[in-house]
Formats: structure tokens, C-alpha cells, sequence
């Protein structure tokens, strides 16, 4: 038995050194763990001694089978670890070859600079107001404090329809038809929205385009709120280096009226004498606002001695051109797939 | 408005750089848009003496000249010149070597037939000028000055070339402001000083009065508050001088002879438009301000003939009009070198009934651009008497004593009251009442105890907010603080309307569909563009009265032409595939405008459409950006699903005109029809030029605008058991009707339904498909067997409903 057991540990230890594939060592396991396996066999013979020999008997078959099933293990790790080095080095692929893009579509640049705005006048207690494009005369011009036959009504300007409407020129009607919906304040609203100016098409100028409108009135409102509120909204949209300043301006429903400028863009740090933007001043002209004049609140049953507003405006469509570098207003227009899968 | 810098000098210090001024007075309320420097190209022309003249030895039409330029006995240059109306001892502008020119012309040492030429002598021409400018000049050759000059000046300031030209863009509610002096009263107040009128001196060395001569009759006061008549006689009409040309030039008007350029003159200086005519023929000398008689027709100063009407207002005498007024004068009255005494007008009119008049003419003066901005009746005395003070200080005529001033009304300062305490609580300041007072003063507002005594140039200032922005303005905008602490809380945040259009915006965008914007004025031709017939109510459109042309005279009615534009655009730009989705107000009118029922007309309606257009070159390119019929109603279904919108069918439409009658369906939410789907016809692909299948999807975006949140359901803990069927069933049965009749028949159990194939082929009987279904069961509270499945139930079903057959087990 002893014999025995040497000479197969020893055979063991010779065959285990020549295995080179798992599928030889699973032969070797089989031949000596299997069912029939000589390691199995001799432990299945133990049952032929006698009492006084099984105990030793059975721990040095014992003792092989260990040895076997350490050898055995100890080389399929090796082995299954090559194989998995082999297998890997097979499935290369060039990383370079494109990726499989999925085709997500793009929203507009004029909503995406929309979207900027709103996020930060709803994150000052702002909320979104609308109103017809077409409309009265009352709402797009009485109700504003433009007199009857004040220039800006006139043809060239504004586009009438065949009912005596008018395409709104602004958004303010929004303010208007909101400030009589609510004669109690407080009111924080913006109005974006499409308007319309009896402007030819080309590069700069559009029949038709978007503008932002805001309106504050509670009690003690003041002019040194309108100015905080567009700095940081200057700030937040145009950017932290911005400059702005507020000059005295005219627009029949504010007064004090202002013009926000910022710090001309194309010139930046050092003015151009002939730069075609600013013409030379350094500052472009960003917005318009002011105090709500006190006939537009009485116009809507808000008493201008307990309540005062401000109001502001500007256009969208420059500012998306200026963010974007688009020098063409009608590109926001076409429509083209190239455009807009810019932004 | 164009101000010359040097001309606003003249009554007002401007201690700052023109830049800087410009920004100041920008800052107070008077926007200086932008400057034109003027004869700053010009450079290193100075004054010289020529001291020699002698003939170039080696040609006949040329001298050699010696120029002296300093005082200091440097040598003097030696230029070649052509010019033959020079003497020794005159005084001429000579260009230095590196001198530039009018023009951008170069000038530099050379040689001139062999004989050195260091620099250029100039004519009036070289230097950018005309004769015009300078009558002094020679009509050909090189200037030369009328009064020796020092040695080496600059030619730029002994002929005073050298200015700045301010653009002022004005407010329309500040014609006070349109003139020189207005601009200087405003300078004045922006650097702490009140302005004060320059004071006009008379001597009317005539004989006899005003009245000798003329009479005024205002027949119509409204539009005509006030009519001055001045008059000049022995009138001698010669150029004016040059300082004068040279100021109306840089304002941008033409000089043309000294009675004219004077009442163009003191418009610019005063803002009052002046006109002069010559009295002779004035029948009876007899004034009459009247409105033009219908179809009165009227030959203006610019030669043309014009028809008036009965709302326009002339300047008449008794038989015929010699001046629409305000407006343009008339060739029968205009001044000419034979006139022997002349009148001048100095009136004010009614600013709206100008601008009507000047717009129904299609003419629009300097005069009638004044006038419409409203002005004061008060400046045109003034201002009257300024033109008699330039008369006489020109020496064009003597003036005649007194003037004929027929002013009915006239227009006191007016009284503004306002309460310190408000206007520091509006404005976030907090200035003293004497504070504001002496803001107020700056500007010829005499203000005290809350009172402030507005003059008659300010009709603008009414009210408190009024005085609030001229303090405001004059304090400084920049001064007044920057709050941001907002008092009270208001809860902002967008309605769930909203919301839910940011959504379906994002939802298609993870579609794959890009934001498109289209215009809302549309040409009545797309109608039939669009193959819409004749009865149509979408033809009854918005019309546009001013349209910029007949392509944008309407106002949408439908969402499909923006879109189709769009598509041809990319397809003819060559774009493989279009994806684009737009949100769209489409305006319908609430009137049949044809009736004839004097109803109030009332807004038109302005519902919102969700638009889909999309078409691939490679429609078969899956899931990228292939487009077909399901590719497009999958995203629809996805949209939908998405948007938490359940019992959403598609029922087939052949008569929607601009889609494929066989590929078209109408959207459906339970029995509400919410819009179509389909392929483009092709007649409409090819209106649009669309060479290849589009598919469009419109739909009513009230429709689909959810507030819904969705609950959650327990996830599943049970096992699901699937049943594949494949089903023979006749071609024409839609898949949908056999998945409803399933669906009656498998109960709660049933926890999905898939089609996962239709085939048709040799395999199957003619006119007969097989339809290949994948059903789930599930049961919430058990592992459920395949025995517990209604499979008969549903089979008998199918049979008897459609005679569909079970193809294989």
C-alpha cells in the first residue's frame, strides 16, 4: 500500500509539470478523482483491510488524495489565468473605430437663452405670464399711456390687421391684462413672448421677434430695486465681469424711464474709435425700464399713492446672436439641421 | 441731429474731451450716439511764405518756388509747382514731406523734371474742399490766404477744418431739445450750470412798421396757435459768410443764399423753422393761415405739384397758397435777387396735423420734422428776432420796426406739485427739499415748497414721476443705489401648463427631434399650396392692412407651411435627414369677416399646435435616423406614453388633402380626436420641392398638456409567463382590431400584448397574413401556470369574431 501510494504521488508530480491546457488536466482529475479514478479506487480498496491496518491505510490515502486535489487546483488557476490573458489578447478591437452615436434632438437657442432667463427671475419669485399676439389697440398702446396719434402707431412701425388689430409691438399688454387680474399686489411677472415691428427682413432685423418684459409693483418699490434686479440679471446672463449702467431714457408708460447699457462687446477692455457696435462709446444697449408710470397703474385700478412698479424689457433674439456669435437673425428662422444642432 | 462741437462751444464751456462729453451728457438724458471727427485726415499742411518764384529750367508749365515755413531761419523748402496764380509774398498752405490730403493722397520728397520738389503747395480742392467753402479761393490753383498768416501754422486751425460732429438721437417728448441752444441748456445743467439765452440786439434801421406791410389772419387756431410776421426790406441776396456756411454744413444742410441759410440757420441754433417770402407776392400783403381746399393743387419750392386736402393747412393770401405750412414753402412765393422786401414767418403749428400732412405728402422736411415733434409757442418771438439780428449784423437788408404776432392763447408756465418724501421713496434716495430745488433750477424749473413752475418749452413734465426723473436725471442715475433685498416673498415658479410644455419640449428632444421657429406671416397663396379646398375654414385668415408684401399678409392659420418650409430647406440644402418638431400659435379669426353686421369684431382665437416634420434620405437606417410611417407614430406613442396619456389610438384617415390617403391617421385620446399623423402627399412634396417621403404629425397642444403624477406600482414578485401565438387572419383585418378582441377575452391577467410579426409569403394562404403576438401573463399574488391561461377563450374568440386560425402551436 505504502509503495503504492509513493509511486502514484510521484506520478502525479511528474504528469501535473507536463500539463499545458485545461482540458489534459481535467483528464488527469478524472483519472485519479474520478468515479473510477486510482486515487477513488484505492479508497474504495481500504474496505479490503483489516481493522488494525484501515486507520493508517485510510490517512495516507487520504493524505495523497490532499496532495492531488492542492496539485490539481494550484495548476488550473495557472492555466485558467494564461487562458483568460489568451482570450483577452483575442478580443481586441481598435478603440479608434466611432462610437454608435444616438440621435438626440436640440432645442432651439432662442429656448435655451428663454430658459436661463426664467430659471433666474422664477428663483426671484417671478412667475410666466402670456398673452395674445394679436390685440387691442387699448392693451398694446391706450393702456401703455401712448396717445392717440403718437408716431410709433404709425404703419411703418406697426403691423395692423384688417379688424383694427394690432400685432402687439411688445409684451406689455401681458402687463396690462395681468395688473387688472390682480388690482391687489404684489405682482412679479415676466411676459416673453413673440412681438412684431414693421421691419424688413435682413441680417439684423426680423418683422417678427422675441422679447422678455418684467413687472414688479408692491408697496415701496423703488428705483434701486430695478437697478439690483438687472445688474445680477445682467450679471447672471451676460456674466460676472459685466458692465452696466442705467441712463435716463423716454418711454410714455415709465417714468423715471432708463436704458440699461453693458460694456460693449466686441471692444472690450480698450474702446475702438470706429468700432461698428458701439460706435465708439464702449457700451451697447442692453434693455429698457423704468418706473411704472402712475396713469398706467390708475388704468388698471391700482392706486399709484399706496403702490409703485417697475417694468423692463428687451429683446431676446440679440442676445441669443450675441451669445452664440450668430451673425444672422434669419438663421433663427430657417431651421436648418446644421444650425440647429449647434447648441 | 448733427452738432457741430465748435458751434456748441460758442455758447457753452465744455471743459472735457469730446468723448468724454459725449458720455456726460449720455448720462443726464441727451443721448450723443455717435462722432464724426472732421479734417482730421488731413496732416502736416502748414503756412508758408513763398519768397521765390523762378522757371524750372526743364519745363515751361512749371516754376520753382522757395517756401519759407518758419520764423526762425531755417531754409526754406523748394517746391515745384503749376500753378500760375502765385506771387512772391503770398501767403499759401504748403504739404510737408509725410503730409496726407483730402482723399488720402500721400505726399512725399521727389524730383519734378530733374528739379527737387520738397512737398506740395495746395489748392482749396486738395485740402477737401470746395469754392463753395471758400469763395475766396482761386477758381483754378493753389489757395492762397487773404491775410498773411504766421509762419508754419497748422492750415488745419488757421482755416478752422478741424471739428467734431456730435450725432444726438432725441426723445420724442423733448423737442426742446432739437436745436443748439437746447443742447447747450442741457450741457450747462449736466455740469452743475443753468444756461442763459444769448440776448438778441436790434437796430430796425427801416422806416415805417411791421403792420405797413402785412396782415395775418389765423383761420384756424387749433392748428395754427400763433403766427409772427417780421419784415426786411432793401434785400440784398449774396452768398453768406463762411462761418456760417461752414455750421449749417456740418448739421448737414446746404448753403444756398444768405436769407435762406439764415432761417435754416436759427432753426438749427433755435429748433423754430422760419420761412421767408418775397412780398411781392403776397397779394395784398394780406396773410391767410386757412386748411388747403380739397383737391387744391400746390406747386412746392422742389418744383413739384402737389394735390392737398381739406385737414392739411396752407399759408395763403387771398387767392392762392404760397406754403403748406410747416411744411414746404411755394415755388410762386420762394426769394429771389429781385425781391424788394421780404417776410419772414415765424409760427407755430399743431405737431399732429404736420406729421399727417407731411406723411400723406410723402414729404419730410427739416421743418415739418421740427414742427411734428411739438414746440413752444413761445420760441418763434425769439427766435424771429434772432433771423432780424443776423440780417442786420450780415448786412442782407434793413429790418422793418415791430412785427405783426397774431398769438390767441398764449401758453403760460405751468404748475407741478410733488412731495420731496415721495420722490426719495420712488427713486431709493434720500435728498433734502432743497436738494431737489437746486437740481430742479439747472433746468429753468423754478421749484419751492413742493410747487415747481415748469416752463412753456417742457410741456413733457406734468406730474410728480415727471419731476421724480429730472431730479433723478440731474442727481445722477448712477448715483441712486443698487438694492438687492427683496421685501417680501412672492412664490415664483412656472404653472403646470408650463411645466408641461417643457416637457413635451425635452421628450422630443431625447426623440431626436430638433426645435424649430418659424414666422407667423404667411402668403394667402399657400392655401393652395396646400391643396385646401375651397370651403376650408382655415382660408378665412388674419388679414395684415401694412403687410411688408404680399408673401407676409396673412397670419397663419395652420402650423403646415412653416413646417414643410423648413423641410424643403434642409432638403435643398442637402441635409440627409430633418427631425424638427415646433410649437406654433396659429390665429383664427372669431368673425367671418365678410359679414357685413356691424358687430364688434373680437380677438381671434390664438391656439397652440404641437408640429412634427421629419423626413431621412436612408429611411431604413433604424433607430438613428432612419424616418418611416412607424418611426414617426412610435415617437408619437412614446411622446405620448411619456407624458402619462393612456387610451391612445390610431385610426386610419384618407382625407386629410396634404397627406397619403393610404398612410394617414387621426390621433386619438379615448374618442377625442387630437390631431393626424401620415406621410406627405406627394402633390404637397412636390409644391414644396421635397424629393423624398416627409412625415408629418400635427397635434392641438391643449389636448395633451397634462398635470398627471404618476403612481407607483409594486414591482412584481411573481414570475410572468409568456404565450407566443401566430394567428392566420385575413390581410384587410387591422392588427389593432385583433388586439383588442385578445385583450376582451385574456382578463386582468394579461399584462402585455407585443406584435412581434407580420408576414405574408408562400407560406401562407393568399389574401391571408400570419400575425405573431407575444402575450404576458402575470398574477400579483402567484406563480401562475400555463393551465391558468385563457387560451381557449381567446381562440374561440378570434374564431368566431375575424375566422382567425391558429397557425402553428
Amino acid at each position: 500500500m505504502q509503495d503504492k501510494i509513493n509511486e502514484l504521488q510521484e506520478s502525479i508530480q511528474q504528469k501535473v509539470s507536463k500539463i499545458a491546457n485545461l482540458t489534459d488536466l481535467e483528464t488527469m482529475r478524472v483519472q485519479l478523482l474520478g468515479k473510477k479514478g486510482e486515487i477513488t479506487q484505492l479508497l474504495k480498496s481500504l474496505g479490503t483491510l483489516s481493522k488494525e491496518e484501515r486507520p493508517a491505510a485510510g490517512q495516507l490515502v487520504n493524505k495523497l488524495r490532499v496532495f492531488a486535489e492542492t496539485q490539481i487546483s494550484t495548476i488550473e488557476q495557472k492555466l485558467s489565468k494564461e487562458k483568460l490573458a489568451q482570450d483577452l489578447q483575442q478580443e481586441n478591437i481598435d478603440v479608434t473605430m466611432p462610437g454608435r452615436r444616438r440621435l438626440i434632438g436640440h432645442l432651439h437657442p432662442l429656448t435655451l437663452v428663454l430658459n436661463e432667463m426664467q430659471d433666474l427671475f422664477i428663483g426671484m419669485g417671478f412667475t410666466i405670464a402670456d398673452g395674445p399676439e394679436i390685440e387691442t389697440d387699448y392693451y398694446n398702446f391706450e393702456a401703455l399711456n401712448i396717445p392717440a396719434n403718437h408716431p410709433v402707431k404709425d404703419e411703418q412701425d406697426t403691423f395692423y390687421t384688417d379688424e383694427g388689430f394690432v400685432l402687439r409691438t411688445q409684451t406689455s399688454g401681458v402687463q396690462i391684462r395681468v395688473m387688472e387680474q390682480n388690482p391687489v399686489p404684489p405682482i412679479r411677472i415676466i411676459a416673453p413672448g413673440t412681438v412684431y415691428r414693421s421691419d424688413d427682413w435682413d441680417a439684423t432685423h426680423a418683422p417678427n421677434f422675441h422679447q422678455i418684459e418684467g413687472l414688479v409693483v408692491d408697496q415701496n418699490v423703488t428705483m434701486a430695486d430695478l437697478k439690483g434686479i438687472l445688474i445680477l440679471f445682467a450679471k447672471k446672463i451676460l456674466g460676472e465681469n459685466i458692465k452696466t449702467r442705467f441712463r435716463p431714457s423716454f418711454f410714455p408708460f415709465t417714468e423715471p424711464s432708463a436704458e440699461m447699457d453693458i460694456n460693449c462687446f466686441v471692444c472690450q477692455d480698450t474702446v475702438n474709435e470706429n468700432c461698428p457696435v458701439c460706435k465708439g462709446s464702449g457700451w451697447v444697449e442692453l434693455l429698457g425700464c423704468g418706473m411704472v408710470h402712475p396713469k398706467v397703474l390708475q388704468g388698471c385700478n391700482i392706486d399709484p399713492q399706496k403702490y409703485s412698479g417697475y417694468a423692463f424689457g428687451m429683446g431676446i433674439d440679440r442676445i441669443v446672436m450675441q451669445r452664440y456669435n450668430i451673425t444672422d437673425i434669419r438663421l433663427l428662422y430657417e431651421n436648418d439641421m446644421q444650425f440647429l444642432t449647434q447648441f | 441731429m448733427d452738432i457741430p462741437i465748435s458751434w456748441l462751444k460758442s455758447y457753452v464751456d465744455v471743459g472735457v474731451s469730446v468723448r468724454q462729453f459725449m458720455d456726460d451728457i449720455t448720462m443726464t438724458g441727451t443721448t450723443a450716439e455717435s462722432l464724426k471727427p472732421i479734417g482730421f485726415e488731413l496732416d502736416k499742411i502748414v503756412v508758408g511764405l513763398i519768397e521765390q518764384i523762378t522757371r524750372h529750367p526743364n519745363a515751361d508749365k512749371l516754376v520753382v518756388t522757395k517756401v519759407k515755413i518758419s520764423e526762425n531761419g531755417e531754409e526754406p523748402l523748394q517746391i515745384v509747382t503749376g500753378a500760375t496764380n502765385l506771387k512772391v509774398g503770398d501767403y499759401v498752405p504748403v504739404a510737408l514731406h509725410g503730409a496726407n490730403l483730402a482723399g488720402g493722397l500721400h505726399i512725399k520728397r521727389g524730383k519734378l523734371r530733374g528739379e527737387i520738389s520738397d512737398g506740395m503747395l495746395c489748392s482749396i480742392e486738395e485740402l477737401g474742399y470746395t469754392k463753395q467753402d471758400f469763395p475766396e479761393a482761386p477758381d483754378d490753383g493753389i489757395y492762397v490766404f487773404e491775410q498773411p498768416q504766421p509762419l508754419g501754422a497748422d492750415v488745419r486751425e488757421v482755416l478752422q477744418l478741424l471739428d467734431n460732429v456730435v450725432e444726438f438721437e432725441l426723445y420724442s417728448n423733448r423737442s426742446d431739445c432739437q436745436s443748439v441752444l437746447g443742447i447747450a441748456r442741457e450741457t450747462a445743467a449736466t455740469y452743475g450750470n443753468r444756461f442763459v439765452l444769448p440776448t438778441v440786439n436790434l437796430k430796425e434801421t427801416a422806416s415805417g412798421t411791421a403792420s405797413d406791410f402785412i396782415k395775418v389772419d389765423i383761420q384756424n387756431e387749433n392748428l395754427c396757435p400763433r403766427y409772427i410776421a417780421r419784415v426786411v426790406k432793401n434785400v440784398i441776396i449774396k452768398p453768406s459768410p463762411q462761418w456760417l456756411r461752414r455750421r449749417l454744413t456740418l448739421s448737414g444742410i446746404r448753403p444756398i443764399n444768405n436769407v435762406v441759410d439764415i432761417t435754416n440757420y436759427v432753426m438749427l441754433e433755435y429748433g423754430q423753422p422760419l420761412h421767408a417770402f418775397d412780398i411781392d407776392n403776397i397779394d395784398e400783403r394780406q396773410i391767410i393761415v386757412r386748411n388747403a381746399h380739397a383737391n387744391e393743387q400746390f406747386v412746392t419750392l422742389d418744383g413739384t405739384n402737389r394735390q392737398l386736402d381739406e385737414t392739411m393747412l396752407v399759408i395763403a393770401d387771398k387767392n392762392k397758397a404760397v406754403a403748406i405750412a410747416g411744411v414746404m414753402g411755394g415755388e410762386n412765393s420762394k426769394v429771389t435777387g429781385n425781391a424788394s422786401a421780404v417776410l419772414f414767418e415765424s409760427a407755430n403749428f399743431d405737431a399732429t396735423n404736420i406729421r399727417l400732412t407731411s406723411k400723406k405728402l410723402g414729404m419730410r422736411t427739416d421743418s415739418s420734422a421740427k414742427f411734428e415733434k411739438g414746440i413752444d409757442p413761445n420760441l418763434p418771438l425769439i427766435a424771429i428776432n434772432r433771423a432780424m439780428e443776423l440780417i442786420e449784423k450780415l448786412e442782407c437788408g434793413e429790418v422793418v420796426p415791430n412785427m405783426v404776432d397774431k398769438y390767441p392763447n398764449p401758453r403760460e408756465p405751468q404748475k407741478v406739485e410733488y412731495n420731496p418724501q415721495n420722490i426719495n421713496q420712488k427713486l431709493g434716495i434720500n435728498l433734502s427739499a432743497q436738494q431737489m430745488e437746486d437740481l430742479l433750477a439747472l433746468l429753468d424749473i423754478s421749484a419751492k415748497n413742493g410747487v415747481a413752475i415748469v416752463p412753456t418749452f417742457r410741456p413733457d413734465i406734468t406730474g410728480e414721476a415727471d419731476i421724480a426723473e429730472e431730479i433723478a436725471r440731474m442727481y445722477g442715475y448712477d448715483k441712486i443705489p443698487i438694492n438687492q433685498v427683496i421685501d417680501g416673498i412672492t412664490g415664483g415658479g412656472k404653472n403646470a401648463i408650463q411645466k408641461s410644455v417643457d416637457n413635451i419640449k425635452n421628450l422630443l428632444s431625447a426623440l431626436g427631434y430638433s426645435e424649430a421657429l418659424t414666422t407667423s406671416f404667411e402668403s394667402p397663396k399657400i392655401f393652395d399650396k396646400l391643396k385646401m379646398p375651397q370651403n376650408e375654414p382655415l382660408r378665412n385668415a388674419v388679414k395684415i392692412n401694412n403687410p411688408l408684401g404680399e408673401d407676409f399678409s396673412i397670419m397663419r392659420t395652420s402650423p403646415l407651411n412653416g413646417m414643410l418650409q423648413s423641410l424643403s430647406t434642409n432638403f435643398n440644402r442637402r441635409n440627409d435627414f430633418a427631425r424638427l418638431f415646433e410649437l406654433t400659435k396659429v390665429f383664427l379669426p372669431t368673425s367671418n369677416g365678410s359679414s357685413n353686421e356691424p358687430i364688434l369684431p373680437t380677438l381671434p382665437n390664438e391656439p397652440i399646435y404641437l408640429t412634427i416634420g421629419a423626413y431621412s434620405k436612408n429611411p431604413d437606417k433604424a433607430g438613428k435616423t432612419g424616418m418611416d410611417f412607424f418611426d414617426l407614430k412610435g415617437d408619437i406613442e412614446e411622446l405620448l406614453a411619456s407624458l402619462g396619456i393612456a387610451n391612445v389610438s390610431f385610426v386610419a384617415n384618407a382625407n386629410v388633402p396634404q397627406l397619403h390617403p393610404g398612410r394617414t391617421a387621426d390621433i386619438k385620446i379615448g374618442e377625442n380626436t387630437i390631431g393626424q399623423l401620415g406621410e406627405l402627399h406627394p402633390d404637397i412634396a412636390a409644391n414644396y420641392e421635397i424629393g423624398t417621403r416627409s412625415y408629418i404629425a400635427i397635434i392641438k397642444l391643449a389636448d395633451i398638456l397634462t398635470e398627471k403624477t404618476p403612481k407607483y406600482v409594486p414591482l412584481p414578485k411573481f414570475p410572468a409567463i409568456v404565450w407566443d401565438i401566430s394567428l392566420q387572419v385575413k390581410e384587410e383585418i387591422a392588427v389593432a382590431t385583433i388586439e383588442q378582441a385578445i385583450k376582451e377575452k385574456a382578463g386582468k391577467l394579461l399584462t402585455e400584448i407585443s406584435l412581434f410579426d407580420v408576414y405574408q409569403g408562400s407560406q401562407i394562404e393568399k389574401n391571408y397574413k400570419s400575425v405573431s403576438y407575444t402575450l404576458t401573463f402575470r398574477a400579483t399574488d402567484r406563480t401562475l401556470t400555463i393551465d391558468e391561461l385563457p387560451k381557449t377563450a381567446i381562440l374561440q374568440h378570434l374564431q368566431d369574431t375575424f375566422g382567425v386560425t391558429l397557425r402553428d402551436k
